[in-house]
């Protein structure tokens, strides 16, 4: 063991009530600071998870048309559409061509037309506005998670009735329906009676609130749109590779085609505020501990200043003097940073335990959480940082102890 | 050659009113194996003097030869390596780390020095206390022992390195008649026997005789 580093241990000692209030506060911090964005990043995740499931990562919606288009240079794909002469031709015109553009992009895994519109949903001497959509339920399963938010009745019974009609949670309980039931149906061609076959719950209200799933070709008639698509919906090998795509298949198929992040961009924001928040504020926690550790530091530095000046004297240079006081802000912080990850995780893991009831824009029944080392690592970074910064200013104190001036001093 | 040798030394102390001017010239030489006393009048300049021989400190003027190296233009960190290998101190206070026992406090300067393994430290230290009447207190913190066996505590200490010259400014200054005497004692024949030079400030007209050389300062200048 290096003697700066022995001294800055025994030193550690003589002030173990301070040093141990300082090890807290680090090891609370990073703590608290890795459960809170775990937790944060978890709801996100799970939001995200979510909002994918219902309405996919990327949509193909109306067709842009006309407008002049600047191009760079006679045969470049760079063109610059001239605002205000665009029009926008509502929905998809033609879902197969747009279908076989999209196998040209390898990063498309599955796409899958549907047609939306307004309908009067009867039942039980009510009556309730609904937003039909019109699946192709094969292809629509490959761009949601349609068959896991199933929350009573199944999809196959649905898949084998032309008339069989998936409807929202909230719909379903508003309107007392069950599966089985019978129910009319009434948009803007002819009414017709479809069977409820199954019931779904994503969690988000709006949706389990309006949505009612039927088949494609059950919804033309009712919607009165016999061909075409309100919109082709899309699902990508990975998600980050939205924002990236959607404009490649924008100007490949002359569609307005919005990634998910654009669509969602404001809960995105909501959750990254909240993120951000939370961890400037929890670093407080962290600060404090390191505005404790350079307190408790200078005053071991004052309270040692004649043994530096007698290990100054019998050879110990500026830079081993030095080193004894960060060493004793290294260890600090090694210790916090270690207990308070494995407070961390032993923290998150409860939290993920706690049961509590949410929807609204999504369903959980306990606290959501994501495991990130990156939480860790920024913690650890956080407190290192603090507690490196708070230890310098009193080693840099000692070390410029003069030995002389000081041992003339204490003698009389 | 001359362990040390100082050449027309001068050095200023404080700032502007203050400012006086503490050595004015001093030149002598310091062989090996002899003992040394300063005797002067309070105020004469003899800390100043000690100060700069055991280059913690940096004369104004002149020149301080060790063996054969010039050492009052080197930088800080050579001076404290000079220091390591070449000088122990004793002060009027003993300055031991509390935190540590007496042994350890005997191995500080050896871990420094890194020139001996554990062990060999541990058993030169235990050798060091013996030979200073500790031998059955080198576990003792540093506050467990009293005024005088501290004051012994720092002279093994002092002698960690095996130093060419030992400095000492009134390592008797706060010990009484008997621990005075015993602890002089100590330095000198330990100096003697392993052929060290002792260099000492001592107030004391009566030890200071008991060293082979006097040297009298007098308002920053030293008497023939
Ligand atoms: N920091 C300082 N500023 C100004 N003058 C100083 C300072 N330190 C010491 N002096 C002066 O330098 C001179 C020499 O001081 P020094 O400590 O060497 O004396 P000394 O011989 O060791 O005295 P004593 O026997 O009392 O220890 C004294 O006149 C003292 O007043
Ligand atoms: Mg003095």
């Amino acid at each position: 063991m290096s003697p700066p580093l022995l001294i800055a241990l025994r030193f550690l000692g003589a002030r173990k009530r301070a040093m141990l209030m300082s090890l807290a506060g680090i090891v609370f911090g990073v703590a608290f600071f890795v459960v809170t964005q775990a937790q944060t990043a978890g709801f996100e995740s799970y939001f995200i998870k979510t909002i994918l499931g219902v309405n996919g990562m990327v949509r193909v919606e109306d067709r842009i048309q006309g407008g002049r288009v600047l191009s760079a240079a006679d045969g470049s794909a760079f063109a610059i559409a001239v605002e205000g002469s665009v029009k926008y031709i509502p929905g998809v015109q033609f879902p197969n061509k747009v279908a076989e553009a999209l196998a040209g992009f390898p990063e498309v895994t599955a796409s899958s037309p549907v047609i939306r519109g307004n309908a009067t949903l009867l039942a039980n001497f009510r009556e309730y506005d609904v937003k039909p959509h019109g699946i192709e339920l094969t292809t629509f399963v490959a761009v949601s998670d349609l068959e896991s938010q199933i929350i009573d009745g199944s999809l196959a019974a649905f898949a084998e009735n032309p008339y069989g009609l998936v409807v929202g949670a909230r719909v379903a309980r508003r309107m007392n329906l069950q599966v089985g039931e019978s129910v009319l149906l009434d948009g803007a061609g002819e009414p017709q009676r479809f069977r409820v076959n199954a019931i779904f719950e994503t969690g988000i209200d709006q949706v389990d609130r309006e949505r009612v799933y039927l088949h494609l070709a059950a919804c033309r008639p009712l919607l009165n749109k016999p061909t075409g698509a309100s919109f082709v919906q899309i699902n990508l090998a990975d998600p980050a590779l939205a924002p990236a795509l959607a404009p490649r298949i924008q100007q490949a198929i002359g569609h307005s085609t919005m990634p998910w992040q654009e669509r969602e961009k404001t809960w995105l924001q909501v959750f990254s505020v909240l993120r951000v928040s939370s961890a400037l504020t929890i670093s407080t926690i962290i600060f404090i501990s390191g505005l404790g550790m350079f307190n408790t530091l200078v005053m071991i530095v004052v309270d040692k200043t004649r043994e530096i000046a007698i290990l100054r004297s019998m050879g110990y240079t500026r830079d081993d003097i030095s080193r004894i006081f960060m060493y004793q802000g290294g260890i600090v912080v090694a210790l916090g940073v270690v207990l308070g990850c494995v407070a961390a995780a032993a923290g998150t893991w409860g939290l993920s335990k706690i049961p509590i009831r949410i929807r609204g824009i999504f369903a959980s029944d306990h606290f959501v959480v994501l495991w990130d080392p990156w939480h860790y690592v920024a913690a650890a970074g956080i407190a290192v940082v603090v507690v490196l910064v708070a230890s310098y200013f009193p080693a840099r104190r000692a070390a410029r102890i003069e030995p002389g001036s000081i041992i003339r001093g204490s003698s009389s | 050659m001359s362990l040390l040798r100082v050449e027309n030394l001068h050095r200023w102390l404080g700032e502007g009113e203050t400012r006086a001017h503490a050595l004015r010239g001093v030149s002598f030489e310091i062989e090996s194996g002899r003992t040394y006393a300063i005797a002067g009048h309070s105020g004469s300049g003899k800390s100043t003097l000690l100060y700069l021989l055991g280059l913690l400190d940096v004369p104004d003027e002149g020149r301080i030869w060790i063996g054969d190296q010039e050492t009052s233009r080197l930088d800080d960190e050579a001076r404290t390596a000079v220091r390591n290998a070449r000088l122990g101190f004793v002060f009027q206070f003993h300055f031991l780390l509390k935190e540590f026992t007496a042994l350890e406090n005997v191995m500080l300067p050896m871990r420094k020095l890194g020139r001996l393994s554990e062990p060999d430290m541990r058993a030169k230290a235990a050798e060091l206390l013996g030979a200073v009447g500790l031998g059955d207190k080198v576990r003792r913190l540093g506050n467990q022992l009293s005024g005088g066996e501290q004051q012994r505590v720092a002279i093994a200490r002092a002698l960690a390195n095996d130093p060419a010259l030992i400095l000492a400014d009134e390592p008797t200054g706060n010990l009484d008649q008997a621990n005075a005497d015993r602890v002089f004692a100590l330095l000198r024949d330990l100096a003697h026997t392993r052929g060290q030079a002792l260099l000492m400030v001592s107030h004391n007209p009566e030890l200071a005789a008991r060293c082979d050389h006097v040297l009298h300062m007098k308002d920053g200048r030293l008497l023939d």
